[in-house]
């Protein structure tokens, strides 16, 4: 229920020689799924530890509606927060541990009564009311953490660090759809700290990547998939990442004689055959199957090129140490590994 | 499934037993023979049954040693269980402070046992002592010598000096295994200071304070050089605790039989108690 | 080659015999417990339940000790000497073998070469990442020079990206070399990526073997279907009654069409209720019903739908996998 500014936000620990992180400035809407996606030791849990208060900014600001809470203390901020593993009072029964947040705070017992059954209807755990958390399993115990940080009513924002780790692949998305709704009913701020590609771009309006410090780029989980704006956005999201060759190999772009551009392209973004010459040449290294269409089988085709490996997605018509020529469908053009804007289609 | 069975195994053990059986089990069969005898000199004994336990029992000067006894472990453990807790509550999870109180609070534990009590015995002394002066000097009557009340306080806050520092170190490396999320996640929620100790701490230190307590227990139980150099038992009988009854039995008297059956006695007593302790412990927490 | 035959993986599942040829990669796959472990160790000459016989190249060494086989293992949780150096790690299986230093020198530099080590010989192990001592553990196996080596889930631990660039530096390493190279996995993911066979193990027992698009093509059991499919495979709902015998029909995620992609001939409709989707870029899954049965889709691309809607999915009467009669 709370916009976020994050001004000129920078971040060091004493004992360290480089901020952990970078100066940053951008704004989470009020409402908005916000994830932060980025290997271990990219900064998130830095950024996420300034968002929720555990640490002090070493310069530049963290407002809550345009109020400044860079000395606030968590919970007076407002806030919720989800941990990777289950955290809760393990003494104590699953309605006990719901109801803590809510008596703490002094709410009145009608109204505990009432958050608590909508907090169990959505989580579908009313089941466990009575249980103590050492009976429950892994799964169920992130689940009534998960409940516990959501009970509070009008939380300014919910900070969620791995919540998922715990929960087998294949009960993910149902999680994650009630996350969903229940951020949805309540406008809830969300923010969403993760590794996996698949869990920021499916949970965000948004995604932040970050990499050593620094915010490569903000965007709809399309974008940042489709236009990523830095090379190591290219390359760490999609299975494999991104190819990037410099432009000076690539025979239907622009002559660059500074031989600085690099040419971006997914592997899906090209096709292979061995007829007329391509944007690139090579010879077919291996080969990795995925599955069939229509019975022909598809995957990953691997080239050696004179300008590096490259990989290419689709059906495999060609063999380990076949000559190849790679036609590009779409690119994009980076500098500095930066993308250029004025980017077309070949 | 089938296990692959070695006897050989059994080998391994028997160094154990050995030593176990030679330091425990032999020793304690010798106490339990004399226990049963009246012995005159060396080679003049009697067997009398049960007749050393029954006396001893019925001693009203053992009697005695035994409620103070079990009033002093008492209070020992009310005093330092909470203290201790408290102490390492208040000490920081890590930083240069934390090594420096974890060192203070180790040297109580590296002084024998016969020099804290001469400590404490020059300590409260109220002609010389610092603390016996001080206490003179701020208008209260201080002197553990004449004074039954001072002496036990005296004696209390030795062994509180001595061993709170056992509960407190214990009590810090429990505390020390609740992840900081837990701490991050009741401030959040709201939890007061209590709330996060009930709920958060307290659990998590369940075992360590069973062990903490069971230590104390036995080691209360069986106090006697602290209590020997500072009070010699005095004034009166008002310090003598059961280990020193006992020593002025077997060693002052020389009577044999009845410290022996006393040393059973008391020897069964401690069993007891701490079973009694851990059962309790245990039992109400599935 | 490696024959093995009449294996009984306990003493009381069935026996099978399969090869293992050199210069490829064979993936054993299976769930938890489905004896890929003790059946690698049955290999190596490990303590196993397994029994069976073992030919290498139509010599037998089932009774050959572990340290006389050339066989190197490679496991889940590897270990490397604490105290030694990357280079010491990798010539530990060839101390007191009576190579000369500069023999050794030479075959330390090129195993690290290939396995990207090469920055790192006088590094301690615990100065490297998690990936680089996996592959450090993979180079020590690579050193003693097997004919056949077995990887038993090697990469479980590793983040994916770094798992995709190990396979494919392995592969690359193995198919010149000519080495036998047996990997268990639990993940058909890992099997496509890294085999060229497969055998399938399901309760200690062989379910099937093959080349890894054969398999995938025409699994025999609805089983064999449901291993090589990650997510799962779908049923395909019949009108029988409860107790009557079905044919049994499946599809793979990967073979249901949304309606703009696919020409309507040929292809049974379906109406697909949507209850969930998730998407790493580059594919998206939906999860669902059809009729009572759930399904799962998995589609290339980012794909945005609403959940709840119900939506018309296609299949491809060439991509149904037809199962023999089964009680339902």
């Amino acid at each position: 229920m709370t916009s976020i500014q994050i001004e000129e936000l920078q971040f060091q620990y004493p004992s360290a020689n480089d901020p952990a992180l970078k100066t940053t400035s951008f704004k989470i809407e009020n409402g908005e799924a916000f994830a932060l996606l980025g290997a271990s030791g990219a900064g998130k849990t830095t950024l996420l530890n300034l968002l929720s208060g555990l640490l002090e900014p070493t310069s530049g600001s963290v407002k809550f509606d345009n109020e400044t809470v860079n000395r606030v203390s968590g919970g007076d901020r407002n806030i919720a927060q989800v941990f990777q593993f289950p955290v809760l009072y393990e003494a104590l029964t699953v309605q006990e541990n719901l109801e803590f947040p809510l008596k703490a705070r002094k709410f009145n017992s009608a109204f505990i009564n009432e958050r608590i059954k909508n907090i169990m209807n959505h989580f579908e755990m009313e089941n466990l009311r009575n249980r103590r958390i050492g009976e429950l399993s892994l799964f169920q115990k992130q689940l009534v953490s998960i409940g516990k940080s959501l009970v509070r009513p009008n939380l300014s924002a919910v900070l969620l660090d791995e919540p998922l780790t715990a929960v087998e692949p294949r009960m993910k998305w149902k999680l994650r759809n009630t996350l969903r709704q229940i951020q949805k009913e309540e406008e809830l701020t969300m923010i969403y700290v993760t590794h996996d590609q698949t869990e920021a771009l499916t949970f965000a309006n948004r995604v932040a990547v970050m990499d050593q410090g620094h915010i490569l780029q903000i965007a709809t989980p399309d974008t940042i998939y489709r236009q990523p704006d830095h090379k190591f956005v290219g390359s760490f999201i999609g299975n494999p990442g991104m190819n990037f060759v410099s432009a000076t190999f690539i025979r239907s772009t622009t002559p660059d004689t500074g031989g600085t551009k690099e040419i971006g392209f997914r592997p899906e973004w090209a096709v292979l055959n061995s007829g007329q010459p391509g944007d690139l040449s090579g010879q077919v290294k291996t080969t990795h199957l995925t599955g069939t269409t229509l019975g022909e089988p598809i995957g990953i085709t691997w080239v050696s090129t004179n300008a590096g490996e490259i990989a290419i997605k689709g059906v495999l018509n060609h063999h380990p140490k076949e000559q190849v020529e790679i036609h590009l469908k779409q690119y994009l053009t980076f500098h500095n590994n930066k993308r250029l804007v004025a980017n077309s289609d070949v | 499934m089938f296990k692959i069975k070695d006897n050989r195994a059994w080998l391994g053990v028997l160094p154990v037993v050995l030593i176990v059986s030679f330091s425990g089990v032999v020793p304690l069969m010798a106490v339990i023979n004399y226990s049963v005898q009246d012995i005159l000199d060396f080679n003049t004994r009697f067997f009398v049954g049960f007749q050393w336990y029954q006396e001893t029992l019925q001693d009203p000067r053992f009697i005695e040693a035994f409620l103070r006894q079990v009033a002093f472990s008492l209070s020992v453990l009310l005093i330092e269980v909470p203290l201790g807790i408290l102490i390492a509550r208040g000490i920081p999870r890590d930083g240069w402070l934390t090594s420096v109180l974890l060192i203070l609070l180790a040297i109580p534990l590296l002084i024998p046992w016969n020099v804290v009590g001469t400590i404490w015995q020059l300590f409260a002394r109220s002609d010389i002592g610092l603390l016996g002066v001080t206490l003179n000097q701020m208008g209260f009557s201080f002197n553990y010598t004449v004074n039954p009340v001072d002496a036990w306080l005296t004696v209390l806050a030795m062994d509180v000096w001595h061993w709170t520092s056992l509960v407190a170190l214990l009590t810090f490396a429990g505390l020390s295994s609740v992840p900081n999320a837990y701490y991050q996640a009741a401030k959040l929620d709201g939890a007061s200071d209590w709330q996060v100790f009930r709920y958060i701490q307290l659990p998590r230190l369940r075992s360590v304070l069973i062990i903490a307590v069971l230590l104390r227990l036995i080691d209360s139980f069986m106090i006697y050089t602290e209590t020997f150099v500072l009070t010699g038992g005095g004034p009166g009988n008002t310090t003598t605790f059961l280990s020193q009854h006992l020593a002025t039995i077997a060693v002052g008297q020389f009577d044999l039989g009845p410290a022996a059956a006393f040393s059973v006695i008391y020897f069964l007593f401690t069993l007891l108690f701490c079973w009694i302790f851990y059962a309790s412990i245990t039992a109400n927490h599935d | 080659m490696l024959r093995l035959k009449n294996i009984k993986i306990e003493s009381n599942s069935p026996a099978f015999d399969i090869d293992f040829k050199p210069g490829i990669t064979t993936v054993i796959l299976g769930r938890n417990n489905s004896g890929k472990t003790p059946l690698l160790r049955f290999i190596a000459g490990l303590p196993t339940r397994t029994r069976g016989s073992l030919l290498l190249d139509n010599e037998e060494i089932t009774l050959t000790k572990p340290q006389q086989r050339p066989i190197a293992l490679v496991v889940q949780n590897f270990v490397n000497y604490p105290n030694w150096s990357v280079e010491q790690n990798i010539l530990s299986p060839l101390r007191h073998k009576g190579f000369s230093t500069l023999e050794l020198k030479e075959r330390a530099h090129q195993l690290a070469c290939t396995l990207g080590l090469e920055g790192l010989l006088s590094s301690m192990p615990n100065e490297l990442s998690g990936g680089q001592q996996q592959r450090l553990a993979i180079a020590r196996a690579l050193a003693q020079d097997a004919r056949v080596l077995l990887l038993d889930e090697p990469f479980v631990n590793l983040d994916y990206k770094l798992r995709e660039s190990i396979t494919l530096e392995l592969r690359n390493l193995f198919n010149t070399k000519g080495t036998t190279i047996i990997y268990a996995t639990s993940n058909p993911r890992d099997a496509f990526a890294m085999g060229d066979e497969a055998l399938l193990l399901h309760e200690q027992a062989k379910l099937q073997s093959g080349s890894i698009l054969d398999v995938y093509r025409s699994p025999e059991t609805i089983e064999a279907a449901e291993m090589m499919s990650d997510p799962g495979v779908n049923i395909i709902p019949t009108n029988a009654k409860a107790g009557e015998r079905a044919p049994l029909t499946a599809v793979r995620p990967e073979h249901i069409y949304l309606a703009r992609e696919i020409s309507t001939h040929e292809t049974e409709r379906f109406e697909f209720k949507i209850r969930g989707l998730e998407t790493s870029g580059d594919e998206t899954i939906l999860y669902g019903t059809v009729a009572n049965s759930t399904w799962v889709i998995r589609r290339p691309s980012m794909i945005e739908a609403p959940i709840d809607d119900t939506i018309n999915v296609f299949v491809h009467k060439r991509d149904l996998i037809h199962f023999p009669l089964k009680q339902i």
